[in-house]
């Protein structure tokens, strides 16, 4: 690219020739002779020429001036013809053909056209020829090289570009890997990585490091009532006052409404609460989104540790095993990571997955506690109480088990197996004289809540032989007042079949005795911490409200049982105020049912 | 391995350009062996392919020329190539020192190399961009910059078009950019042709650039001429590049030999 140097005006060396033109030397246009005419459509089509035909003749023309004035003079100058050379390739002549065609034509033509005359013509030719074919090939030289190079410098250049733009993409790329897209804080991965690196860079073993996990309250209300676009510019907004609140530490969202603070080199546990405080006045701030205020508040789980024998996936999961504490505690709060109680949980949680198994192997078992007559001490009933023997914890009581069996449903299951069983067992027991006791069993709210109780219970009833009012349900007060219409309607179902259903703990909850009058309910077991009560004389007041609430149930036609008598004195009260029947270890304790029927008989 | 989505695409030099293959056609030193053993294989197949190209390059000159008679002021060189020698800045800014000239060409290399070139020239510039985008070339910041819509502008797509296969839909992009331009616009193409060819030749010419980035789509003049929808061909239509406003009689001589069509058309209104 470029125009030619010189292509205007090149002065010539020496006088002008007599045979050129006047003013060829100043570029002017003056039409070009055969000869020149002849050199043009001899180079024409060797190379791309930028010019037009007539502008390629005026050059050449310029040129032959030039070497006709060169023969004429004395000396005879090379360096013209090195110029022309030149010349020719600046103005793009500039292949191999050209400077043959030029040679070519020079020689065969030029003096003859130009009808120069001179002895030795045709010698100062040859070396002028010579000089411009030694111009050309140095300028043709040249040029190849300079092109050569910018083309490399431009593939360079282009090749570095492309590299700048695929690291900025990878950049790109990176970025949106390890970034949360809604509200731009670090994702999962990042914190993970940040997490992994502070743990496991030499020397670090030493330092402590903490981790906050932090879950807004209710946010799920949040979203529900306003939407969700509401919901999320709240958590822009909360994701901002974190970052701003907590300059210096890394913030992440882990998902929904989860965050979590790492805090590296902390001075001990004292740090980590100042950095959930910080955090949780942060949310407190009420917040205008969408015309809305909204006050949300939060919880918090720290860990905080040596870093020596931790590991990023047990640091995540007690910070996130503390921030349930937080949120079962009532939430608003922070949480300290507690090991022991840590364990526990985890025990628990580990016997709970082992119920399955523990049903398939028939690891648990039925103890029964009778329930005696306070009139004749005749054991009218007996309670279910499930066992486990454990393979390796020998045996277990229910309040180790059953808490989580709830939690998580398998309640479900081994609910139905003690129903099962205690049907199954209770069919078998007759005594010599009265009638045989019903059997007890407590039922959890999920079991009653399931639709297919009743077909269940009938379908037990039906296979075993029990007679329906040998068997008792026993469903606490929490569980009748948390249960809808429905299961309401199966248990009366099953009261009409004959069924008896009994309130467990009664008193321990509402203690609303109103509701009691729309339920199919037949008993009343009166919670052990009244019964307790009795025990110390000066406790009149636990004894008038013992004695009204039997009374009551009386006039609703209940029978009443009263829960944890220990005592000879407390069942000598109890039956003084006209209560029906007493369970505890006075009335004997849980053990094999064939033990309780063998001293009945 | 795959390459992921999201890395833009390389600089691959062990692959011949068009863009180099044509700068060596033309007789300059801008490529590299790969570029001159396919140049060289395209000439031994057809042996004026450097006449063609140097026809195409000076259809390309006359036509500028003749856009700067005609006042235009500003042009959008899509396919612009490997800055040789007359480029269409230095002929339209040789007439008329206040035009302005956008380049545009997809090959990095041939970018990278105007870029240098034209350092210095605030009244050109270069784009990196496909033809088979045209929203964005009209949208580029330097487009907009450089050139006034509203005002007459020169679209040359010259030697560009046999690159463009009728699946990216030719005429529809040559529509999205007559729509961008005001009235008294023209628009310039050219490209390689196989009327009156033989079935070999064409057949080793598409052999040899499949093994470029751009494979080669041979039309007809019919379908050319066709490409020119909405503008008024100006004389003598579409031709052989050589007749189209010859200089001096003989450059029209053996036309056909130039294997390449070409025309200018106006945005009439
Ligand atoms: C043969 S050169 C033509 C150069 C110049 N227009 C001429 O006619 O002298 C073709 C150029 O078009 C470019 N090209 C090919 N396909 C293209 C596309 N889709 N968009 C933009 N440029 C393209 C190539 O990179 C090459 O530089």
């Amino acid at each position: 690219m470029g125009e030619p140097p010189g292509a205007t005006a090149v002065p010539v060396a020496g006088p002008p020739a007599a045979t050129a033109a006047p003013g060829a030397t100043g570029g002017r246009a003056h039409r070009p002779s055969a000869f020149a005419r002849a050199w043009a459509k001899a180079v024409s089509g060797t190379s791309y020429l930028p010019m037009t035909q007539a502008q390629l003749e005026a050059l050449l023309q310029r040129l032959t001036d030039q070497l006709a004035a060169a023969l004429a003079a004395e000396p005879l100058d090379l360096r013209v013809g090195h110029r022309v050379g030149t010349e020719l390739v600046a103005a793009h002549i500039a292949s191999a053909e050209g400077l043959g065609r030029t040679v070519e034509v020079v020689q065969l033509r030029l003096v003859r056209d130009l009808g120069l005359v001179a002895d030795d013509v045709e010698d100062r030719l040859a070396r002028l020829l010579a000089a411009v074919a030694t111009g050309y090939a140095r300028a043709l030289r040249d040029r190849t090289l300079d092109e050569q190079e910018s083309i490399r410098r431009a593939a360079m250049t282009a090749r570095a570009q492309a590299e700048r733009a695929l690291r900025a993409s990878e950049a790109r790329f990176r970025h949106q890997a390890t970034h949360d897209p809604l509200t731009g804080l670090p994702n999962r991965t990042l914190f993970t990585e940040r997490l992994t690196a502070a743990i496991n860079s030499p020397g670090r073993g030493a330092e402590r490091v903490g981790v906050c996990f932090l879950d807004l309250d209710r946010f799920k209300v949040v979203n529900d009532s306003h939407g969700h676009r509401t919901g999320d510019a709240l958590l822009v907004i909360v994701a901002d006052r974190l970052r701003r609140a907590l300059d210096g530490y890394l913030v992440a969202r882990l998902g929904g409404d989860e965050f979590v603070i790492l805090v590296e080199h902390t001075g001990g546990t004292d740090d980590m609460v100042a950095v959930a405080e910080a955090a949780l006045a942060a949310v407190r701030e009420p917040a205008v989104v969408d015309g809305h205020e909204l006050t949300v508040s939060a919880s918090v789980g720290i860990v905080e540790r040596q870093v020596a024998g931790a590991s990023p996936g047990d640091l995540m999961r007690a910070a996130d095993s503390t921030l349930h504490w937080a949120k079962a505690a009532g939430g608003v709060r922070w949480a300290l990571y507690d090991a022991d109680r840590d364990r526990q949980e985890l025990a628990r949680h580990a016997l709970s997955a082992a119920i399955p198994a523990a049903l398939e192997r028939g690891e648990f078992y039925l103890d029964y506690q009778p329930l005696a007559s306070l009139h004749d001490g005749r054991v009218v009933g007996v309670e279910a109480l499930v066992r486990w023997r454990h393979p390796e914890l020998g045996v277990l009581r229910p309040d180790s088990f059953i808490g989580l069996a709830e939690e998580t449903g398998l309640i479900v299951p081994l609910g139905g197996w003690v129903l099962a069983e205690a049907c199954r067992q209770a069919e078998s027991w007759s005594t010599a004289g009265g009638a045989a006791p019903y059997v007890s069993v407590n039922l959890a709210v999920r079991q009653v809540d399931r639709p297919g109780l009743v077909q269940e219970v009938h379908g037990l009833l039906r296979h075993t032989g029990l007679p329906p009012e040998r068997l008792q349900l026993e469903i606490t007060e929490s569980t009748m007042m948390s249960t809808a219409a429905e299961p309401v309607r199966a248990l009366r179902v099953l009261a009409d079949l004959g069924v008896r259903i009994a309130i467990d703990d009664f008193g321990t909850g509402y203690c609303n005795l109103a509701y009691l009058r729309d339920l199919p309910v037949t008993e009343l077991k009166v919670a052990g911490e009244f019964v307790a009560g009795l025990r110390a004389p000066e406790t009149r007041a636990d004894e008038r409200i013992l004695a009204s609430l039997v009374s009551l149930a009386h006039a609703l036609d209940l029978t009443v049982t009263a829960e944890g008598v220990e005592t000879a004195g407390q069942a000598e009260r109890l039956r003084a105020i006209g209560c029906d029947a007493g369970q505890g270890w006075h009335f004997g304790r849980p053990e094999p049912a064939e033990r309780i029927l063998e001293r009945i008989r | 391995m795959q390459r992921p989505d999201w890395a833009p695409d390389g600089i691959d030099i062990e692959r011949p350009s068009v863009a180099r293959m044509y700068d060596y056609y033309l007789g300059g030193s801008h490529n590299f062996a790969v570029d001159r053993a396919a140049a060289q294989a395209m000439v031994a197949a057809v042996p004026e392919a450097p006449l063609m190209a140097q026809a195409n390059r000076a259809f390309l000159r006359r036509a500028v020329q003749f856009l700067t008679d005609a006042g235009v002021r500003q042009f959008l060189d899509i396919g612009s190539g490997i800055p040789t020698v007359g480029n269409v800045h230095e002929i339209a800014q040789r007439n008329a020192p206040d035009a302005r000239v956008v380049y545009v060409d997809v090959d990095p290399v041939a970018v990278a190399h105007s870029r240098e070139i034209l350092d210095g020239n605030d009244r050109a510039a270069v784009v990196q961009e496909d033809l088979r985008h045209p929203e964005r070339i009209l949208t580029h910041p330097d487009v907009r910059r450089l050139l006034d819509f509203d005002r007459p502008v020169a679209v040359m797509v010259v030697a560009v078009l046999h690159f463009v296969s009728d699946d990216d839909r030719p005429a529809e992009l040559l529509r999205t950019l007559r729509a961008a331009l005001a009235p008294g616009s023209y628009l310039v193409l050219s490209q390689a042709s196989a009327d009156g060819r033989s079935d070999e030749e064409r057949a080793e010419a598409e052999r040899i650039y499949r093994s470029t980035d751009n494979p080669l789509w041979i039309r007809s003049r019919g379908e050319l001429a066709a490409l020119f929808d909405g503008f008024e061909l100006v004389e003598p239509g579409v031709v052989w590049v050589p007749q189209w406003r010859p200089e001096s009689a003989d450059g029209a001589e053996d036309a056909e030999r130039s294997a390449f069509i070409g025309g200018v058309g106006r945005l009439g209104g």
